[in-house]
């Protein structure tokens, strides 16, 4: 049948467009391969870099950084948490990701979501074309759901991360965003705060021990560097202003 | 001459008047606070401001007035207590509240350790870095009520776009007229950024047409932002205190009169109420001449650096093993914009990974105008040999030669061993005990000096960003365009299995109800009533039959008034066939015709429904 076809084209098509995609995010497609400047293990052996020579809060960012595209690698997490305990932290922060580590890379996570959602598709479509076999195209429709149920609940918990930050320098946080008031705390030196506010050069930050205050923006680095940052010549977050 | 005399002995009365002053405790560490008790008598509450001392905060805690009549002899006293609560170390002077009166000192610790450096004078001394201003003198342009002044002192006043040239703003204060400096001077329009205020100003005093005044100086850098011929002023907010009404017995001397005499705010107060008012004192203009960069030779890698700078560079280590990671720094020192100072450093250097650098400014002065700023970027060579790392350069716009200037370093060499980088070399030794545990607890032995755990050798995959497909604009879109794929899929299906059901009813009926259609035609043109009706109503059961996948045979009137309705036109088809062959109704050959229509019309619609 013509109709039935078409479905099965289609979900084939859909299935090549991911297999594709995730090879090209491996490498392993011919042709040129995507250039990009962010790699697990680089970021990792940038951070063993930073670790060694003496400088926590840049180690403990690249290690976040890591961590995002490898959250079940062990060595990661266990620098991560050496690191942050030479300065006086908790072995890691009390993030949701922390708690409840993660299965796959997110961008991996987010391929099987939409594979979930060509799965899901295909099987209404060929139950519309009056399939015979519907009992197996109703578990196949549970299955995408299943994947896209896991792809949106990681899409949700990897939000938080989007207004990470990592303390480049010990700074103290104030009730107002301005330098005038007295200070409330002092926020650690390569601690994980989440921003919540921003205003004139100035972030509301929650710690890791919930407590919250205004700092400057200046000694916080971004988790996830907004786009086109990513080989700028930042002023270095720990160097001294 | 009565007035004059009661004038003078009044005045002679306050002049007399004893003031002391008492600091409890004289020595006390950053975080605590110290009473200072100013007493003064023979002089009302206004008399005894808050002193000014840069680095101390002076908040008042309780203020009281008491008045004795002894044997007809009246006399007032008050006393005022401040809390004192310091900004920093050091040792601080706090002036006399009144002239005459002894100042005292007070010591303020370090909360680290005992002991504080000694600052001396009224105020604390600028750090001893500071740069004694070698600038000229500014206009000095005093208010109207002659309170206070803000003046610029600059070196120059022809200057480049981004050029930076050290400032000092200045800020007289009358002695005793200034209640307060309520912030710290800023620019007055757009066409000039300042660089951070000095951290603490200078304080010096000086006579100005004969009035004291205490000046504060800020070092800071100025520097132009659009080129053209611009005026910059400076303003200061102040609370000053103004005199509001003079009293009766002082009514031979004007205002004028009373400050050329006496010159004393204490003098001053005594004859008359004052006011405290909120103000802002504004700077003279100050012209500059701002010329624009000139775009002839400018170099493609410029940034925008104005000044004059040298740079040098150097690696970390200069043997290291293949995977271990060197640092190489580019040092850019000398005078200038700093905050133009930029470099990309190396990208996609062969046999090299290379790591986006970092920057970290030094200043040299207390107001960035001097300095050093190193970047440093990490390198990890891929291959073992003798690798070269290619010269790096920078430029900037020199204002002195008016030309850019391009400087370039030396290539340099690295030895790249091909043994075991030294941060994987424990790795390798303690392989054994690693690998005995599964759950990735680490034993003591696989980590280094700094317990960590090794480098990873391989390189692995590689993402242009960190940010999750799902928050990126491009990635949204995939499942969008799947949903309406998807979509259209379904509707289009749906239309397709519409046309396909109408065509095969078509294809099946269509023939029968033709020929039908024809014998209604003949029955019509014989004037056969009954014919009509009957061939018409198994036309109308065929149409029927093929949407409701029934019997036409098994399709009665009761079936057709349930499912339509009574009144429809195959409900008065049926009916009426029945009327014919029974009851012998006959139809005007013209009505033949009208009601073919109708039931072509209505095997039409229920061929499409």
């Amino acid at each position: 049948m013509n109709s039935r076809k078409l479905v099965l084209s289609l979900g084939a098509a859909i299935l090549g467009l991911a297999a594709i995609s995730a090879a090209s995010q491996a490498g392993t497609v011919d042709g040129p391969v995507i250039r990009s400047d962010y790699s697990a293990p680089a970021l990792y052996d940038l951070g063993n870099f930073y670790a060694r020579a003496g400088r926590p809060a840049m180690a403990v960012l690249n290690y976040e950084r890591a961590r995002i595209l490898a959250p079940t690698d062990p060595d990661i997490q266990k620098n991560l948490s050496q690191v942050r305990e030479s300065v006086g932290l908790p072995a890691l922060h009390a993030g949701w990701l922390s708690q409840h580590d993660r299965l796959a890379n997110p961008n991996t996570l987010y391929w099987l979501g939409v594979l979930g959602l060509a799965i899901i598709g295909a099987a209404l479509l060929l139950r519309r074309a009056r399939s015979r076999h519907r009992a197996l195209l109703a578990g196949g429709a549970v299955v995408g759901g299943l994947l896209m149920a896991l792809s949106l609940g990681d899409a949700i918990a990897t939000a938080s991360t989007l207004h990470e930050c990592v303390v480049m320098a010990a700074t103290p946080a104030r009730t107002s965003p301005t330098s005038a008031v007295e200070p409330l705390f002092t926020v650690s030196l390569a601690d994980v705060v989440n921003v919540r506010d921003e205003h004139q050069g100035f972030a509301l930050i929650r710690d890791t021990q919930g407590r919250e205050g205004w700092v400057a923006r200046r000694d916080l680095a971004p988790v996830i560097p907004s786009a086109g940052t990513a080989t700028d010549a930042s002023t270095s977050p720990e160097a001294p202003r | 001459m009565v007035a004059v005399g009661t004038l003078v002995a009044s005045a002679l009365q306050v002049a007399e008047a004893a003031a002391t002053e008492q600091i409890e405790p004289a020595q006390i560490g950053m975080g605590d606070s110290a009473r200072l008790t100013i007493a003064a008598s023979g002089s009302d509450a206004s008399t005894i401001s808050p002193p000014m001392v840069a680095g101390l905060e002076f908040v008042a805690v309780t203020q009281s007035q008491r008045i004795e009549s002894i044997n007809g002899v009246s006399s007032a006293s008050t006393t005022v207590t401040y809390q004192v609560i310091p900004q920093e170390p050091g040792v601080f002077t706090i002036p006399g509240a009144t002239p005459g009166s002894s100042p005292v000192v007070l010591t303020v610790n370090p909360s680290s350790g005992p002991g504080a450096a000694a600052r001396g004078g009224s105020a604390p001394l600028a750090a001893s870095s500071a740069r004694p201003s070698t600038l000229p003198a500014g206009s000095t342009r005093v208010t109207a009520n002659g309170t206070a002044f803000v003046r610029l002192r600059l070196s120059k006043h022809d200057l480049y776009v981004g050029e930076t040239i050290p400032v000092d703003i200045q800020v007289g204060m009358r002695d005793g007229f200034v209640a307060s400096l309520n912030g710290l001077p800023t620019l007055n329009g757009d066409a000039f950024t300042l660089n951070k205020l000095s951290s603490q100003p200078q304080r010096a005093e000086e006579i100005i047409d004969g009035k004291p005044y205490t000046v504060l100086t800020w070092h800071s850098a100025l520097a132009a932002v659009k080129p053209g011929e611009l005026a910059l002023t400076i303003e200061t907010p102040l609370t000053v205190r103004m005199r509001t009404a003079g009293r009766p017995d002082a009514g031979l001397l004007g205002e004028a009169d009373i400050d050329d005499l006496f010159n004393d705010p204490t003098l001053q107060n005594f004859f008359g109420t004052s006011t405290e008012k909120d103000i802002t004192v504004a700077s003279a203009p100050t012209a500059f001449t701002v010329l624009a960069l000139p775009v002839h030779d400018r170099p493609a890698d410029f940034s925008g650096a104005v000044g004059n700078f040298s740079i040098r560079s150097d690696v970390s280590d200069e043997k290291v093993a293949a995977g271990d990671p060197v640092t190489l720094r580019l040092r850019i020192s000398g005078t200038g914009n700093f905050d133009r100072v930029t470099t990309p450093m190396l990208h996609d250097v062969e046999h090299w990974r290379t790591y986006s650098p970092t920057a970290k400014f030094t200043a040299e002065d207390d107001i960035g105008h001097q300095g050093q700023k190193t970047f440093e970027q990490p390198l990890i060579a891929t291959q073992a040999g003798m690798q070269s790392l290619p010269a790096l350069t920078f430029s900037w716009f020199d204002p002195n030669s008016r030309r850019y200037v391009v400087a370039r370093t030396s290539p340099l060499n690295v030895a790249i061993t091909a043994g075991t980088p030294t941060s994987r070399a424990s790795t390798t030794a303690s392989l054994a005990p690693a690998s005995s545990n599964n759950t990735g607890a680490s034993a003591a032995g696989d980590r280094d000096d700094h317990g960590l755990r090794p480098d990873h050798v391989e390189i692995g995959s590689s993402t242009a960003s960190l940010m999750p497909h799902y928050y990126q604009a491009a990635y949204v879109a995939v499942p969008s365009l799947l949903l309406a794929a998807l979509s259209g899929a379904w509707f289009w299906m749906r239309r397709r299995e519409q046309i396909s059901l109408a065509e095969s009813a078509k294809a099946s009926e269509f023939p029968q109800t033709e020929s039908l259609l024809a014998s209604m035609e003949d029955a019509g043109a014989a004037g056969d009533t009954t014919r009509f009706f009957q061939t018409a109503r198994l036309a109308l059961r065929g149409a029927l039959a093929s949407q409701w996948r029934v019997d036409p045979a098994s399709i009665t009137l009761a079936d057709v008034e349930a499912r339509l309705s009574a009144r429809s036109i195959t409900a008065r088809v049926f009916k009426l066939a029945d009327e014919a062959t029974y009851a012998g109704v006959r139809l005007e050959p013209a009505d033949f015709q009208w009601w073919k229509q109708l039931v072509l019309r209505e095997i039409g619609n229920e061929a499409m429904s």
